[in-house]
């Protein structure tokens, strides 16, 4: 294998995993610039997202219709419990959320348990992205191209939301200052509820599009949540561009890390955390915490 | 005396006589509750005095319990020194994460917790020399001694030792939060920019309390290691810092108290409803979720709002009847 | 008790009407006199691996339902106590002191995480209880950690190590590579397997560790189509396993390198689906055995649970009880001291074929198996057929060893 298409496959790679953090990332730090809530549920939605996937290939036979659905179920049930739940505690500290969130993941995790049973389930990639491409003379698998792609699809999509469509300019008010907004006469209450919605939706999301690589299974939540936290710190809190910043550093270094020293696989997200937060205690793109 | 110093102090006494009457499991789980009761009070001085959330407390319990199992393993010294020198190792540890961490504010202070705590589960794991790697260290003995003194072997004599720590720990925090330097913290909590602009080093007072939250909770965990007979990386998880900041919340933050009957309420609740069904986590969460809404202070605030009732109900009893 | 709703957790099986135990933790042990026998179950029914501990529940209940059909043992009826541990190493040395403090329990297994055991058996000799593991697979139990008190029932890391690496003794292989967890139990079964080859002249290329919850397995794919290897052995389970089979799949490693893994399970196998196919390695139990016991026992399983074939952890808790039952039936009572002594000398007709505990580490010596994932008529699934079978004599390490001689 020439060092060329080692490094074309690895960065491609790279990409893919990138698509998956920035996935999440993306929602909880949308999420946080609106509400300055940190979402401790937010692994436990993105594996429920693989779950409701599976469920809807199983039922409809297509892993698009999953792809298609399976943000909008949790994205509903993100929204719901923004609107029963999250709404009353607006006026309240930060203790609250961290523990209300905490608890949401408690129940999603064992809900998932209860539904689907305890064993990992698969969910296949579609026939269409299960063959392999040659890059370089190298085998890489199509549907990691898919991941990348799609990751740029959605970073793309989402900024056009943020800053073409009346929504986007809602969102952006509100982080910026939800009293002009409200006086201005806007609902703020319904744009957070869109927000989460969408964060959530946003996660399960990366949840479908994970399944095929690791299958729908039970330890998602828990290795999946630190890392969309140290995306998102690193971006800066409340950065769109940061999210997508942090989770291409975190990506790369992991990929090419774990390729040159394996030994300290466990912790080089966490180095470059400490370098990044030392040098920058807002993150790359935040304003200080 | 107040209405809280009476229960306090009968509390205390019915600790003290609990092993005359309880069975032997209860006691176990007594003692259990008494070394999580320490590990969260500790938190609570960064959260509840101070305002910095740590998502890493995790690091603190760790350290403590890997230091005095390793001791106790590889070395003769006698149970009580090794405990207090394994939290004391916290602390001065502590002190560089604290320089570290308080570079940054707010959620970054968190996550910068929060590596360090990750930071040294890795090590935990790939040290095998020192720490038996994934496996652990197991069969960590509760030595005798000093000058020969065996009741700290005995389950009742070790149940006091913990004990002791415990309100020994009480005393000292809240010694240390009514002091100036308390009042220096909570000058913190409330507006950092104000207090500095008063003049007083805020980032070394934050290293400070971070160095001394640390220490108590390393004696926590310095306590777990010969109380379960083993450590491993499982006691540096993150889920345990996400846990204990949970029962100092659910106990209620800034009150010491509060947060030792946190750890009481999580672990009580947790066993029990594991016996009951294996759905235990949805119905634990439900709980969490329902204290948020209708317990906003916590147990510690439903507690003391009772009892401010019964004080205000004696007191209008007294003005009456005066 | 009051007679509040109460989900069954605590089952008892018993049919007798045995007093249920009290949920209430300050109430002490009761006394055991010539009542149930009681075994206790703490197992990580929830968590990543609950997979496992629900395996271990259902064959455990199951066993105790068939045995106490047929009157129990010695005339008394099985009791499990089954509880929740998460995976968690203190709940689950606190779960165990429960049942020790407050039930009366002597008697374990089921434990499923190594670091679980590792926690729990210190504490074996001052519980005065007898724990026989069915899962664990940490060389280390029967070897530095061994305590008189603790038997193993089931065939241990280092032994499907050695079992992959007897089959390739004989197989055309240029080059091996292996790719491990990196914990224990990986460490230790990639050593086994990396001596074993340099012992059998085969190119050893090289070997590499992946730590637990690794999502992307892209890098360690490339490193074995980099190293040439055609075969690689593989030290994963769980979540790991199922992603890096998905994934290598994915990557078209298998056309090019003959897998073989530690150890082969259905729940993994419906996990991955296809990605199985062609899978080889050692397998711990599987319901394709050739051995009547075990036809029997299949048959009785399958008409329990609606079709269902019994997995690896089943079929492993299975054969736990039924040395559980011998040593019980030898000793002609549960007391520990004359238990310990009867189980060293039992000899066990399991489902497996004929399985002893030896004297000198308590690793019960039994047959190794190698299977091979195929497609087969009438499973909707690959299922695992056996290629080849070792002697026990020959997969056992050396006493108190996690390596062999020879």
């Amino acid at each position: 294998m020439s060092t060329l298409a080692f490094l074309l496959n690895q960065s491609v790679n790279a990409l893919s995993q990138a698509a998956l953090l920035f996935f999440l990332g993306v929602g909880l730090t949308l999420i946080f610039g609106i509400m300055r809530i940190i979402n401790f549920a937010h692994g436990a939605l993105y594996m429920l997202g693989a779950f409701v996937g599976y469920s809807l290939v199983r039922w409809t036979g297509s892993f698009w219709v999953a792809l298609a659905f399976a943000p909008v179920v949790v994205g509903l049930v993100g929204w719901a419990f923004e609107l029963s739940i999250l709404r009353r505690l607006y006026r309240r500290d930060a203790h609250a959320f961290l523990m209300v969130t905490f608890g949401l993941a408690l129940v999603v995790t064992e809900a998932v348990r209860l539904i689907w049973g305890p064993d990992a389930l698969q969910v296949p990639a579609p026939k269409l992205l299960s063959g392999v491409i040659f890059l370089l003379g190298e085998p890489f698998p199509v549907y990691r191209l898919f991941l990348a792609v799609s990751g740029i699809v959605v970073a793309f999509a989402i900024w056009q939301l943020l800053e073409r469509t009346r929504l986007g300019l809602l969102i952006r008010a509100t982080s910026q200052n939800a009293e002009m907004v409200h006086a201005l006469g806007v609902d703020v209450g319904l744009v957070r509820s869109c927000v989460f919605g969408i964060g959530c939706g946003l996660a399960a999301l990366g949840g479908v599009l994970a399944a095929p690589l690791v299958t729908a299974s039970h330890s998602m939540a828990a290795t999946v949540i630190i890392d969309a936290f140290v995306i998102v710190i690193i971006g800066g809190m409340g950065s769109f561009l940061g999210s997508l910043i942090g989770a291409l550093l975190i990506a790369f270094v992991q990929v090419f890390g774990n390729y040159y020293l394996p030994d300290f696989a466990l912790a080089f997200m966490y180095l470059v955390m400490l370098l990044v937060l030392v040098v920058r205690p807002g993150g790359l793109l935040g304003k200080e915490a | 005396m107040r209405w809280s110093t009476v229960v306090g102090l009968a509390v205390l006494a019915l600790l003290i006589a609990a092993p005359l009457g309880l069975p032997a499991f209860a006691m176990t789980l007594l003692t259990e509750l008494v070394i999580l009761g320490l590990f969260a009070m500790s938190l609570d001085l960064m959260v509840g005095y101070t305002r910095l959330i740590s998502f890493g407390h995790v690091a603190a319990y760790g350290l403590g319990a890997y230091a005095s199992g390793f001791m106790l393993l590889n070395s003769s010294m006698p149970l009580p020194f090794v405990v207090i020198l394994a939290a004391l190792m916290t602390g001065i540890v502590a002190i560089g994460v604290g320089w570290v961490c308080t570079l940054a504010t707010g959620v970054s202070f968190s996550m910068l917790t929060l590596a360090f705590a990750q930071l040294l589960y890795a090590i935990a794991f790939k040290w095998t020399s020192v720490t038996g790697g994934s496996d652990g260290l197991a069969g960590i003995p509760r030595r005798a001694g000093p000058m020969g003194i065996t009741l700290l072997t005995t389950k009742t004599g070790f149940y006091y030792f913990a004990l002791a720590c415990l309100v020994g720990s009480f005393l000292l925090c809240r010694k240390l939060v009514a002091s100036p330097f308390g009042a220096v913290l909570r000058g913190i909590r409330e507006n950092e920019a104000k207090t500095l602009a008063l003049g007083y080093n805020t980032r070394l007072y934050k290293i400070a309390v971070v160095a001394i939250a640390y220490a108590f909770g390393g004696l926590a965990g310095a306590l777990y290691a010969p109380f379960a007979g083993f450590a491993n990386t499982e006691l540096l998880f993150w889920l345990l810092s996400g846990q204990v900041l949970i029962m100092v919340i659910v106990g209620g933050s800034g009150t010491l108290i509060g947060p030792i009957l946190g750890a009481a309420f999580f672990l009580l609740l947790e066993h029990q409803l594991s016996s009951y069904t294996e759905a235990w986590a949805l119905f634990f969460g439900l709980v969490f979720i329902g204290f948020i809404l209708f317990a906003p202070e916590g147990i510690w605030g439903l507690a003391t709002g009772w009892f401010k009732r019964g004080d205000a109900a004696a007191k209008a009893k007294g003005s009456l009847h005066g | 008790m009051t007679s509040k709703p109460r989900f069954t957790r605590r089952a008892v099986l018993a049919g007798s009407g045995a007093a249920v135990a009290s949920p209430y933790i300050w109430t002490s042990a009761q006394a055991q006199a010539g009542s149930a026998i009681k075994i206790g179950i703490p197992a990580a029914l929830t968590g990543p691996l609950g997979t496992v501990g629900q395996q271990t529940k259902r064959g455990a209940e199951f066993y105790a339902k068939v045995q106490n059909a047929k009157g129990g043992i010695l005339g008394r009826k099985i009791e499990l106590l089954i509880e929740d541990t998460a995976g968690n190493p203190a709940n689950c040395v606190r779960k165990a002191q429960e049942m020790v403090e407050r039930h009366g329990v002597k008697m374990f297994t089921g434990l499923t995480l190594s670091s679980e055991a590792l926690a729990v058996v210190p504490k074996l000799a001052e519980w005065d209880a007898i724990f026989v593991s069915g899962i664990n697979g940490d060389g280390r139990l029967t070897a530095d950690s061994f305590v008189p008190n603790f038997f193993r029932a089931n065939i241990s890391g280092p032994m499907g190590a050695r079992a992959v690496s007897l089959y390739l003794r004989e197989a055309k292989v240029s080059g091996v590579y292996a790719l491990g967890l990196d914990y224990a139990w990986g460490h230790n079964s990639v050593q086994v397997f990396e001596d074993e080859m340099k012992r059998a002249n085969k190119n050893f290329i090289g070997k590499i560790f992946a730590p637990t919850g690794t999502k992307d397995y892209s890098t360690y794919i490339t490193k074995i189509r980099q190293s040439g290897a055609d075969a690689c052995y593989l030290v994963l389970q769980g979540d790991d396993n199922n992603a890096f089979l998905s994934q290598s799949r994915q990557y078209g490693l298998p056309d090019k390198v003959t897998l073989l893994t530690e150890i082969v399970d259905l729940a993994s196998i419906k996990a991955v689906g296809d990605a199985s196919l062609g899978l080889v390695g050692s397998s711990r139990y599987s319901f394709s055995y050739d051995h009547p016991k075990n036809k029997e026992f299949v048959e009785l399983w399958r008409k329990e649970h609606g079709g269902g074939l019994p997995d690896t952890f089943e079929g492993e808790t299975w054969q736990a009880m039924q040395a559980i039952q011998a040593g019980i039936e030898a000793a002609k009572g549960t007391d520990t001291a004359p238990l310990r002594k009867a189980l060293e000398s039992v000899e066990i007709e399991s489902i497996k074929g004929k399985i002893k505990f030896r004297e000198c580490d308590h690793q019960a010596v039994q047959q190794g198996f190698m299977v091979k994932v195929v497609k087969k008529d009438g499973f909707d699934t690959p299922v695992p057929e056996v290629i080849a079978t070792f002697p026990g004599e020959r997969t056992t390490p050396g006493c108190k060893k996690t390596s062999y001689d020879n």
